[in-house]
């Protein structure tokens, strides 16, 4: 940095000051909403010049409404209890780590919900797709969703309707066992039924 | 008053021809070498005209707070200051520039607050300590719960004058975590301060709610909620809470970035097992594919002039990233490995692509060019992983989270790795942090 003004430049300077404050004071407004007043009046002071830029900062904006479905904001939101398992009279179906490939194990599992499925028409049957901990939420999101599909089109395969069986991926985020385990993975790693 | 202003502009412009070595323009601080001399700077206890007599220390903890933060100020403490500030000093008086520099002070940051009812005027003026110049100098209104607003903006401004680059304090990250500790079984949206303060909750529907992306103004947030039992993405008004649906079709989904002007989000779509990403109008919601065909297709992040994209595929077998110019087919694979490679976030300056990967058992946070050339990791915790980074408005640092076990916190760590802190803690399974513009 360098040093020393002159005197003289000194003064000129707080009288240059004086005058330029004394201009912004009168142009004082406060809108409210405006926030586009910032990029105006941000412009960067003369260097040395005792200007003070001003800078509304207003309320939020009120938003805009959205196009078709206003949904109902967050005190009329209604959670549906999805996030804890509920029971199956079914086997999980097991996979492999990163994988939507049947067993023969889970082979044997689907035939069983394809059994019953042909015996009780009238039922329809959910098949969640589950995944273990590792890896990102929206890889296995994406992974549990195929799994499930892999098992809705065997279950098609050995003689169920298609229109019976739906499919949904909870990904990561349900864990049937809380450990951080290769056994408790392995349990998370699942296809789960659920009749309707 | 036309005339003054008129009067103004030309003394200015002689201003300007007088001193011409204080109109070039100085670079102080060089945030591009980093472990460089940091700028000395005192926070003045603010003069209070008329209002809270606590503001007086408040607003400046929020600055110092702020500047803090970063690695390029010493903050000399308050203790420490000779000089008491007074309204005299906001009309033409001058500070006792020596006062300043003789307990270090390179720099020196003075306000004063007026309340009017529910209208608060701030006004912070930056001093050169050792030229005894006016660096930076703004009034800001607003209402009193604006007051630490106003201060991160004016932070901004210190950051600004000091090194040409626009702070981002202010800013905030939103994320997701199951509430109470992780007792509770849903996860739910908040949104946190970048200095850790004023966490908030955003959704409470106790259901599934994940994976938050900001719009590029800053007043929505995509996101996909379980609350009707099934992945639905809804856009929602950050301020004002209304909410629409954003993607009409397909099974589970999961957003992806907004396109750099707004009118497009980036989404991934299972149909049929098969997870494609298409964007998606944010006003009208017609979809086109982006990336299609066999393979799990999910993460889009597109590049920040608009024409490229980053996304994560398993077309090859595992997850990897891939990058692929929009309009043009396939993609080139920019991870290295057989190993898991997701999570990718574009820079703001589009020159880094940061992602999750694994290294030695565990995830890590890398940065890699957008041809996959000159890999580095940035986060190496050994005993733990770090995933899901997003990066700061000014590309300088990146929010990721780490997890131990049953162990989760978000961290924010400078791009080259030098600096780290915890930004938030305390909820259950914290992850996907996604840090909104800059403000």
């Amino acid at each position: 940095m360098k040093n020393g003004l002159t005197w003289k430049q000194a003064v000129l300077f707080f009288l240059l000051a004086a005058v330029l404050a004394a201009g912004c004071a009168k142009k004082q407004t406060v809108k409210s909403g405006d926030v586009s007043g910032e990029t105006a009046s941000s412009a960067t002071p003369a260097p040395g010049a005792e200007a003070i830029g001003e800078t509304p900062v207003t309320e939020a904006p009120v938003p805009k409404p959205g196009e078709s479905t206003v949904l109902a904001a967050r005190a009329a939101e209604a959670g549906v209890a999805v996030t804890e398992e509920k029971p199956s009279r079914f086997t999980d179906v097991r996979f492999d780590f990163d994988k939507a490939d049947l067993t023969e194990e889970g082979k044997r599992s689907c035939q069983v919900v394809a059994e019953y499925m042909k015996k009780n028409p009238k039922a329809r049957v959910t098949v969640e797709g589950h995944c273990d901990e590792r890896g990102s939420a929206e890889y296995n999101l994406a992974l549990g969703e195929r799994r499930a599909v892999t098992v809705k089109n065997y279950l098609v395969s050995l003689g169920v309707p298609k229109g019976a069986i739906s499919t949904v991926s909870f990904g990561k985020e349900r864990p049937v066992d809380p450990g951080h385990n290769e056994e408790a993975w392995a349990k998370n790693r699942r296809a789960h039924f659920l009749l309707k | 008053m036309r005339r003054s202003t008129k009067l103004a502009g030309t003394l200015g412009l002689l201003c300007t021809l007088l001193l011409p070595s204080a109109a070039s323009p100085v670079l102080y601080i060089d945030i591009n070498a980093p472990g460089g001399k940091r700028m000395p700077i005192a926070v003045a206890s603010f003069v209070v005209a008329s209002g809270d007599p606590a503001l007086s220390r408040s607003v400046p903890k929020v600055l110092e707070g702020d500047l803090a933060l970063t690695d390029l100020f010493d903050l000399v403490p308050e203790k420490s200051h000779m000089e008491a500030v007074t309204p005299a000093h906001f009309s033409g008086t001058p500070l006792s520039f020596p006062a300043w520099k003789v307990i270090g002070a390179e720099a020196v940051v003075i306000g004063k607050v007026d309340t009017r009812g529910d209208q608060v005027s701030v006004e912070m003026r930056l001093y050169d300590a050792t030229q005894g110049t006016l660096m930076a100098g703004k009034r800001y209104t607003g209402t009193p719960r604006q007051v630490r607003g106003i201060a991160h903006r004016f932070a901004n401004e210190i950051v600004y004058a000091f090194t040409g680059v626009r702070g981002i304090f202010g800013t905030e990250i939103a994320f997701t975590a199951r509430p109470g500790a992780g007792k509770g079984k849903g996860k739910e949206i908040y949104i946190v301060g970048m200095d850790g303060q004023e966490l908030r909750q955003v959704t409470d529907n106790r259901s599934f709610n994940l994976f938050p992306h900001w719009s590029p103004d800053g007043q929505w947030l995509a996101y996909t909620s379980y609350r009707t039992g099934v992945p639905v993405i809804y856009l929602r008004n950050v301020a004002g809470g209304s909410e629409k649906e954003g993607v009409r079709f397909g099974n589970t989904k999961s957003p992806g970035g907004f396109s750099p002007d707004g009118q497009w989000l980036y989404a991934a779509v299972s149909q049929d097992g098969n997870s494609d990403i298409y964007r998606v109008r944010v006003v009208g919601g017609t979809a086109e594919t982006v990336v299609g065909g066999y393979g799990l297709d999910v993460s889009p992040s597109p590049s920040p002039d608009g024409r490229g994209l980053v996304f994560v595929s398993d077309r090859g077998g595992s997850p990897q990233v891939y990058v692929k110019t929009l309009g043009e087919a396939n993609g080139v694979r920019i991870s290295h490995g057989s190993g898991y490679a997701t999570s990718p976030s574009w820079s703001p300056a589009g020159n880094r692509i940061a992602f999750t990967a694994r290294a030695e058992g565990k995830f890590a946070v890398f940065t890699v060019a957008p041809d996959g050339s000159d890999l580095r990791q940035v986060t190496g915790a050994p005993d733990g992983d770090c995933e899901d980074p997003s990066f700061s408005p000014d590309g300088r640092y990146l929010v990721y989270s780490y997890r131990k076990r049953g162990y989760s916190e978000l961290k924010i760590i400078s791009t080259d790795g030098r600096q780290e802190r915890t930004l938030a803690s305390g909820l259950g399974d914290m992850g996907s942090p996604a840090w909104s513009p800059g403000r």
